[in-house]
């Protein structure tokens, strides 16, 4: 089915997006006060004893790779969340309407890769707070560099959430998505220790990792410097990579999309 | 003019489930006609088909004068579809839903504002337009649903059981929104239903799909005047008796035709198994209605006694009795039934009903049938939400 894409079509969607996040204030809360406890927990917990990473402190390491991980559990999630549209019906309304499924989907990853950024600049809000960054002038166009860089590296996970959404027809699978996907993407970003760090098996399967590159151009962005493995340009090799991956998975996610039957 | 037309309009599932099959008909323009079914009789998916979320096996149809393969997009656009799970979105307001639809539909802000001020006004619900729909009842919800369905000015609208799960009063102040809206904006109605009296009471034409085939298709009044005569129904004091009286009505000229119902709609599982497999081997169709109307007729006759042995574990059951004269019937079937000492508990004498329609069609009682075990669940939840939140609404 070719059919036209329709600008008033993505905009409801995308619409609909923003007001369903902005209303669902409880999870806001929680999930910043969630990264609010990584960042002091872990950041003044274990960076009491770990000290400093390269020349930053470990709260001011952990930082980008916490704010890595709403945009990653926010993007996939509303990607994820096609299920319940289809669930609870809302789904039928729109693939009824005369308006292309492409359309929808373009909405459904706009949407949801805005949504995830307003939380990435909460929770780099709250980093901010804690001291996380030292101010300058560099900074503050660190930050709006950071802010570009969320929403492309969400647009991705949208994506794949979709794709994964359009795949699974029942709720238990989100136990396994959980475990099997979310985690390990987190858990491998760097987020906790550096890359160059760790055994050369490990740091093959970060170099695998979406997310990886995502928090290492967070990092570029608010520290001022990657890691030393990716070498003077590694900001410019990740975002090769997550513009590689963010074409493969709003392609592949629109695909199974358009493919599942309402 | 005929503003839709289905030709041999097929749906087989999986290579094998024929849910919708070969059926053709057309419908006027400003007509509103009634699908009544039992569960998984095709009523659905042929809507589905009609609106172009579904790709027909075989054959095709013509909304509005576009073909549904050809140009599904204005097919879409000359559609309402009010589906029969809540499609509502309960995080957005009432106004949110509907403006949301305007967009979808490509009408500008004016457009929408007249329009949303337009059918929230039909049916009435411009106080509460903007509360969340979450906080809305049952019957509001359906409402609000109905009323999205309208605000693009579709040329037909589509309603999938639109009072499933409502009580009475809800039920029957949505009919009269629909037959105003059918009345004042000429808008064409598609509707589906299991309840008999919904069809009664608003549908022009109705036609009874049983097992993906058309096996009715005419006005209620004329519907019911090819039952020509009475029904006399009895109940008896201990259902087993139904066994033993059969025998000697079925002897009587008078009698036209005999079926044993049952009264409420819970039936056991086993009993349900049973009608499903019945209805399988007999192939259902116009002959089967003609053949029906003769109680001598074997097929019909014999599928009713092997339903024998169960006649205990289901419940209440009642034998109606199709008779000329009814009334003057009355006296004898009572002196026959003390002749050989059955105790009756009731008689009734009514005119034939959509229900008796209905049952002499296809062969069972609308209401029993529940469908799969998963439809019966999906269904509960339906009406559990249906039936949730109720306010003052």
């Amino acid at each position: 089915m070719v059919q036209p894409l329709s600008s008033q079509a993505i905009y409801v969607v995308l619409l609909r997006e923003l007001k369903r996040y902005w209303r669902a204030k409880s999870r806001i809360v929680a999930s910043v006060a969630q990264s609010f406890f990584f960042l002091v927990i872990f950041g003044f917990g274990i960076g009491g004893f770990i000290g400093r990473i390269g020349d930053v402190s470990y709260l001011s390491y952990l930082a980008p790779g916490i704010i890595g991980m709403g945009l990653l559990f926010g993007s996939i999630f509303s990607g994820i969340s096609v299920v319940f549209d289809r669930q609870f019906g809302f789904m039928k309304e729109m693939l009824v309407a005369p308006v292309s499924r492409t359309s929808i989907i373009l909405g459904k990853i706009l949407g949801g890769a805005l949504t995830a950024s307003i939380q990435g600049i909460l929770l780099m809000t709250v980093a901010l707070l804690l001291g996380a960054f030292s101010p300058s002038i560099t900074l503050g166009i660190g930050i709006v560099a950071a802010i570009g860089v969320m929403l492309l590296i969400t647009a991705g996970f949208v994506g794949l959430g979709v794709a994964i959404g359009s795949t699974i027809t029942d709720f238990h699978a989100f136990q396994l998505i959980s475990t099997f996907v979310m985690w390990p993407l987190f858990m491998l970003s760097g987020v906790f220790f550096p890359i160059d760090a760790v055994p050369p098996i490990l740091q093959v399967a970060m170099l695998c990792d979406p997310l990886f590159y995502g928090v290492e151009l967070l990092r570029w962005c608010l520290l001022g410097a990657g890691t030393p493995l990716l070498g003077p340009f590694g900001w410019l090799i990740a975002l090769g990579v997550i513009a590689c991956f963010n074409l493969l998975m709003v392609g592949f996610g629109t695909y199974l999309f358009s493919r599942a039957q309402a | 003019m005929a503003i839709i037309e289905v030709d041999g309009l097929t749906k087989v599932f999986n290579g094998k489930v024929r849910a919708v099959d070969d059926i053709s008909f057309n419908v006027k323009e400003g007509e509103i006609l009634g699908f009544l079914g039992p569960n998984g009789a095709g009523k659905t998916t042929t809507l589905n088909m009609l609106s172009t979320l579904l790709r027909p096996s075989s054959g095709t149809a013509a909304v509005n004068g576009y073909d549904i393969h050809e140009e599904p997009d204005k097919v879409r656009r000359s559609i309402g579809f009010v589906f029969q799970d809540p499609t509502l979105d309960l995080e957005l307001t009432g106004k949110e839903n509907l403006n949301f639809h305007g967009l979808l539909y490509g009408l500008d802000r004016d457009l929408r504002e007249k329009r949303i001020k337009e059918v929230l006004d039909v049916v009435q619900l411009t106080d509460r337009a903007n509360d969340l729909v979450k906080t809305f009842s049952g019957g509001m919800k359906r409402r609000l649903e109905i009323a999205r369905g309208l605000v693009h000015h579709p040329k037909v609208l589509f309603l999938d059981e639109p009072t499933l799960g409502l009580d009475p009063q809800t039920r029957r102040s949505i009919w009269e929104h629909i037959q105003r809206l059918n009345q004042e904006k000429n808008v064409t109605i598609i509707l589906t239903t299991h309840y008999t009296e919904e069809a009664d009471y608003l549908c022009g034409k109705i036609l009874i799909i049983d097992f993906g085939k058309i096996v009715a298709l005419d006005t209620s009044d004329n519907l019911k005047a090819r039952l020509e005569g009475d029904v006399v129904s009895l109940a008896f004091k201990d259902p087993k008796m139904i066994l033993q009286i059969r025998p000697i009505f079925e002897k009587k000229k008078w009698l036209r035709r005999m079926d044993v119902t049952s009264v409420g709609s819970n039936q056991s599982m086993a009993g349900r198994m049973m009608h499903m497999m019945r209805g399988m081997s007999g192939g259902m169709g116009m002959d089967g209605m003609m053949s029906g109307m003769r109680p001598e007729s074997g097929r019909r006759n014999e599928s009713v006694r092997h339903k024998g042995p169960n006649i205990q574990s289901v419940g209440p059951r009642r034998l109606n009795l199709l008779v000329d004269d009814g009334g003057r019937r009355i006296p004898e079937i009572v002196k026959l039934t003390n002749e050989i000492g059955i105790l009756l508990e009731s008689v009734e004498l009514h005119k034939p009903t959509l229900d008796d329609v209905f049952l002499s069609v296809t062969g069972r009682n609308i209401r029993d049938e529940q469908g799969s075990f998963m439809e019966m669940i999906r269904r509960h939840r339906i009406m559990q939400q249906a039936r949730g939140h109720r306010d003052s609404g």
